[in-house]
């Protein structure tokens, strides 16, 4: 357990001292401020589309850190060699794994809360009416950047980088999508799209299911027993990924 | 159980790679036997993709075996107790660019679980003098020079103070004096009763270092035994200098056998020749290796490898 931290604590720090996390946060940094501008102009609709635009720039900034740096977070070890001192330390491959994982995580959960205080503050100054779905909203994001996290580390298994991030961003789009897919699956008349589409949507993480982000924008509310269930679902997905992951990375040979 | 006097023992190591181009397999070990004994400095030697590299990430298990067993301290496998036990300078030393030199070796020290927290700060500067980098500790070892990660990479092994180190071309990309202290860090760590295993290309350095060899030729062992019985039993040669009748100047001769040089004192003396001096002369390890390289005896699938 502890060496997991030990990794984990060092992966925080190697991100955080990562020039890309920065270009990211600048990018997050701009949409929230670009959201303010937006607010500016004062219609009581514009506080909510900058309430909207805040979030979309929150959740997007979260999905390229976990998609992007997730892709490359055990590679890059592979690849620069670092993995040879360390696995020779005594960790088993299951602690390296889940160690990376942490430690990405944590960065993801600093970035997400703190954008999330941004948003909140600039908010605050055009009178925008707070609710406990805020915090949710931000929650939710937090729980598709962690599965998708995983999803990364999945694929970044036995695929080359550049291809991880491509079937990661697919899985981030049919993850999307996988909620209209019911409606056309009962709509269609073709035995061979239902049969394919139902399968897309076992293996496809459902990521409409921990969208919130309009619950505070426009003050819906959400029951927290639908948190919970996302809650134990994400978790279930995640185990599942780290799982597969190290049963692949377990016998991989580095030379 | 076996011996409690090795620290390693490995049976049958075998390991082929298919080649990434062609998909042919590429026997890189063949079946290698040999051990480390506790508290002494072993050598580790063979020519370009011998198979030495091979054989370290095996034992490790940072690649896997075909075929083979290790046994660590006494006990088969590596477990998590023997990898607290080991310290490791793989090859090409790359670390994590991003963190300064007394992270660096804070980190390993940690994820050892060997050394107490109080202890670790002590220990992190100690080993950042003893390497010759405490000007550099706070300096990220992205700005740090190959030398300069070779050595932060020896602390990192010896950080956790392991029992068995090995280290793989330890000196390489070294200059003079950092191969020297190299060599001082590898006897002062020997001498405080840890076993080290270390590959490397320096013949001289490893004749004077290493109380024993282990030697690969194309992914089989030639020789595991003490260095002195490889330098006397293959090494010896013997010098005969003699003057003809008539002439003042002296002549010698280099022979490898005590029988050849008694014949040639015989027929000598019988042409009236005077024996002025005959003298053993010990071959260095790099004569030896030479003559072992090219000897047909070594090729692979010799019997006697691996006893
Ligand atoms: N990743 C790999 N794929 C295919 N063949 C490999 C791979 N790594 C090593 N080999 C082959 O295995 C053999 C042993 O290589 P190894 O690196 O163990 O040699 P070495 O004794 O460490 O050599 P050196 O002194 O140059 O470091 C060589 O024939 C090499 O070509
Ligand atoms: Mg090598």
């Amino acid at each position: 357990m502890n060496a997991i931290f030990v990794i984990a604590k060092n992966t925080f720090r190697e991100v955080i001292r990562d020039r890309i996390l920065y270009s990211l946060v600048v990018f997050a940094l701009l949409l929230v401020l670009l959201s303010l501008a937006l607010g500016q102009l004062s219609f009581d609709e514009n506080i909510r589309l900058s309430a909207n635009f805040g979030f979309t720039g929150i959740h997007i900034s979260a999905m390229a850190l976990a998609v992007f740096i997730g892709s490359t977070l055990v590679a890059k070890e592979i690849e620069k060699q670092t993995i040879l001192t360390l696995l020779a330390r005594p960790i088993s491959r299951a602690q390296f794994i889940m160690g990376k994982a942490l430690g990405l995580m944590a960065v993801v959960n600093v970035v997400v809360l703190s954008l999330g205080l941004i948003l909140s503050v600039f908010l605050y100054f055009l009178n925008f009416n707070f609710q406990f779905e805020f915090l949710i909203a931000l929650v939710g994001i937090l729980f598709e950047a962690a599965i998708l996290l995983s999803v990364a580390l999945f694929f970044g298994s036995f695929a080359r980088p550049i291809m991880t991030v491509v079937f990661t961003v697919a899985v981030f789009l049919l993850g999307h999508w996988v909620e209209s897919l019911g409606y056309f699956i009962k709509r269609s008349e073709s035995e061979f799209f239902k049969v394919t589409a139902t399968a897309v949507q076992y293996v496809i993480p459902d990521l409409e299911r921990m969208n919130w982000r309009s619950a505070p924008v426009y003050a819906v509310s959400v029951p927290l027993a639908e948190v919970a269930k996302a809650a134990g679902w994400t978790l279930g997905w995640i185990m599942f990924l780290v799982a597969a992951t190290v049963l692949i990375f377990r016998r991989r040979d580095f030379v | 159980m076996t011996s409690s006097e090795n620290v390693l023992e490995v049976r049958g190591l075998r390991k082929s790679y298919r080649s990434p181009m062609t998909r042919k397999k590429v026997e890189a070990l063949k079946g290698v036997s040999f051990n480390i004994q506790a508290g002494t400095i072993t050598g580790f030697l063979g020519a370009n993709g011998a198979g030495k590299t091979t054989s370290i990430k095996c034992l490790l298990e940072l690649a896997f075996a075909d075929a083979g067993e290790t046994v660590w301290f006494g006990k088969t496998g590596l477990s998590n107790e023997a990898k607290s036990k080991i310290g490791f300078l793989p090859e090409r030393p790359y670390f994590y660019e991003y963190l300064t030199g007394s992270e660096f070796l804070r980190f390993y020290g940690q994820i050892s679980g060997r050394i107490a927290p109080r202890d670790l700060e002590t220990r992190v500067k100690q080993l950042l003098e003893r390497v010759g980098l405490s000007h550099a500790g706070e300096r990220p070892l992205r700005g740090y020079s190959k030398g300069m990660l070779q050595r932060i990479g020896i602390a990192q092994a010896l950080i956790h103070r392991p029992e068995f180190v090995i280290l793989d071309e330890p000196m390489t990309g070294l200059d003079p004096d950092g191969r020297h202290e190299v060599r001082e860090i590898i006897q002062e760590v020997a001498a405080q009763g840890t076993a080290v295993f270390f590959s490397s290309h320096l013949l001289p350095d490893a004749e004077s270092l290493c109380e024993r060899l282990v030697i690969l030729k194309k992914g089989e062992l030639i020789f595991n035994g003490r260095t002195d019985a490889l330098l006397s039993d293959l090494a010896q040669t013997w010098q005969l200098i003699w003057t003809a009748p008539g002439e003042s100047g002296v002549k010698q001769l280099e022979l490898s056998s005590l029988a050849e040089v008694q014949q040639r004192i015989d027929g000598l003396r019988k042409a009236g020749c005077e024996i002025r001096n005959v003298s053993m002369k010990r071959a260095s390890l790099e004569e030896v290796f030479v003559r072992m390289a090219f000897d047909p005896k070594n090729e692979p699938s010799s019997p006697e490898a691996g006893r």
